[in-house]
């Protein structure tokens, strides 16, 4: 089967509240936004019971709940939702292809909001116990099939200590196993009072798992004491791991920028090493991986990826795409120098009328335009023709020398 | 290329990925699986499972909170 070719502006790589909120700038700016989603629109928030730090809901609620509204609102500014994985990306060029097994989208800008993936505990056993086999990352979604069972919990975070209360209300015993020392957990204060108060949760300190035991479902989880070495094995009917997530950057490895796990640094504007390719919410380099925190990232990231469109078309139209050879004066308005010059630019362009395009180019407001012409200091000319930059004079104090090369290339 | 459905309506996790476990025998390469969902957790864990085994995944929404989720069997 032949594959595809659909076009785009904005092509957004995973649909959790990072991505989510920059296709919903994008839409709004009238942007043909399409966004990619392998999994349940929404992402990682919607393994969660309840959200309780997100603004503007102070009763909590139910991650799927909160991420569903995200999705909604999506929806309403025309995005367009694509419900499988992205395969291949190529990112380098001023076209960026996307490819489905089905489909190629060719965008011309892309945000990448990949996220996170569970961390694996990596103990024997465990690959065959994924798949709902015994081993589970999100409670909301298996919670109700434990009623009345036996489960572990594993990890000490806010996700793990949060999961594990709200286990409890299905499941008759969960015990949750620790790292760190008797009393030491790392969730938030008020998360650790409440379990701690909570009698069906039983803490099993100074451990880490060994193996995952069972015959076609897991029965059994052997844990270590990481102090003295003794094995205990706990029956279990299930196993929830809380112990981190990985960024899911494996896609875009060689071409855009990481960190040694995986991570993507971005500058203040969510912008990668690459042009027109921004990365936003949990994939990035950042302090605080949150829904809160994911929502101003794609905010930022949707703006700036509506702002890179808009130089771009500028650029390759009004100061690359003329008809004739088009002078560029790269200026700054409250410097005196540059406003001196920019008298003997007018005369220029009153001298040869038809003959030229004069584009005045503000340093302050759009650096980024001279950047794309190797221009960083004003003032300082141009000279474009067919497409390309034909004559730079950089910290020129008069037109002289440009002028004498446009009257070579009019003759 | 035959194509199967299965229903798997009113279905919690785990059971819509074990009724496609248990059907997936059955199909061949090239062969598509369209299973019917409305637990939204089985988009997670349905399309993880068959994308790790190599094949191809897409989901489409038929209505709010109603999917039909396309494998094709690689052959
Ligand atoms: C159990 C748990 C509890 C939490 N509790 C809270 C809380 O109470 N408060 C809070 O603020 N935060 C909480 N968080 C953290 C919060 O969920 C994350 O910070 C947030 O989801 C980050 O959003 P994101 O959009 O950056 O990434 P994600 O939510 O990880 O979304 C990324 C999406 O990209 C998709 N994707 C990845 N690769 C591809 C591809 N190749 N093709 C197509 N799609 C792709 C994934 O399927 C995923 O849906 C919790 C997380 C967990 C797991």
């Amino acid at each position: 089967m032949a594959k595809q070719r659909e076009y785009c502006d904005v092509a957004v790589i995973g649909g959790g509240a990072a991505g989510l909120t920059a296709a919903i700038y994008c839409g709004r700016a009238r942007l043909k936004t399409v966004l990619f989603e392998k999994a349940l629109p929404g992402g990682l928030a919607t393994y969660t019971s309840e959200i309780e730090n997100y603004p503007g809901f102070p009763e909590a609620i139910p991650g799927t709940a909160l991420m569903k509204l995200f999705e909604k609102q999506a929806k309403r500014f025309g995005v367009e939702f694509k419900l499988t994985a992205v395969k291949q990306a190529d990112l380098t060029g001023g076209e960026k292809v996307i490819s489905t097994f089905r489909t190629d989208y060719v965008a011309k800008a892309v945000i990448v909001a990949s996220g996170g993936k569970p961390r694996l505990t990596g103990a024997i056993g465990e690959e065959s116990f994924l798949y709902d086999k015994g081993i589970s990352f999100c409670a909301t979604c298996d919670a109700a099939y434990y009623t009345g069972k036996k489960v572990l919990v594993v990890g000490s975070g806010d996700a793990a200590i949060e999961e594990a209360m709200f286990l409890t209300k299905f499941a008759d015993k969960v015990q949750v196993s620790v790292i760190h020392d008797r009393g030491i957990v790392d969730a938030n204060e008020v998360a650790k009072e409440h379990a701690f108060a909570n009698p069906k949760l039983e803490f099993i300190w100074n451990t880490v798992v060994d193996e995952f035991r069972g015959g076609e479902r897991l029965q059994q989880v052997v844990l270590k004491n990481i102090k003295t070495g003794e094995l205990s094995p706990v029956d279990v009917d299930g196993c929830f791991l809380f112990i981190g997530y990985l960024p899911d950057t494996d896609l875009f490895k060689g071409q855009v920028e990481m960190d040694g796990r995986g991570y993507i640094p971005t500058d203040d504007n969510m912008a990668t090493n690459l042009p027109g390719v921004f990365a936003v919410g949990d994939v990035r380099v950042k302090g605080l991986r949150q829904v809160a925190t994911a929502v101003g990232d794609g905010a930022v990231g949707g703006v700036a990826a509506e702002r890179y469109l808009a130089e771009k078309a500028y650029f390759d139209e009004q100061i690359m795409g003329g008809s004739c050879p088009t002078v560029v004066y790269c200026w700054n308005p409250t410097d005196p120098v540059c406003r001196s010059l920019m008298s003997d630019v007018e005369k220029l362009k009153e001298k040869y009328r038809e003959q030229v395009k004069v584009v005045n180019v503000d340093m302050y407001k759009a650096g980024s335009l001279a950047a794309r012409l190797g221009i960083q200091q004003a003032p300082a000319l141009a000279l474009v023709s067919d497409r390309a930059v034909a004559y730079r004079a950089l910290e020129c104090t008069d037109v002289r020398a440009i002028e004498a090369e446009l009257a070579k290339m009019i003759g | 290329m035959a194509e199967f459905s299965l229903d798997a309506l009113g279905e919690a996790c785990p059971i819509p990925l074990l009724k496609v476990q248990k059907k997936w025998p059955d199909l061949k390469g090239g062969d598509v699986l369209i299973i019917h969902i409305d637990h939204s957790c089985a988009l997670k864990n349905i399309p993880e499972w068959a994308r790790k085994e190599g094949h191809n995944v897409e989901v489409e929404e038929v209505e709010d909170g109603v999917w039909d989720i396309y494998i094709e069997k690689t052959a």
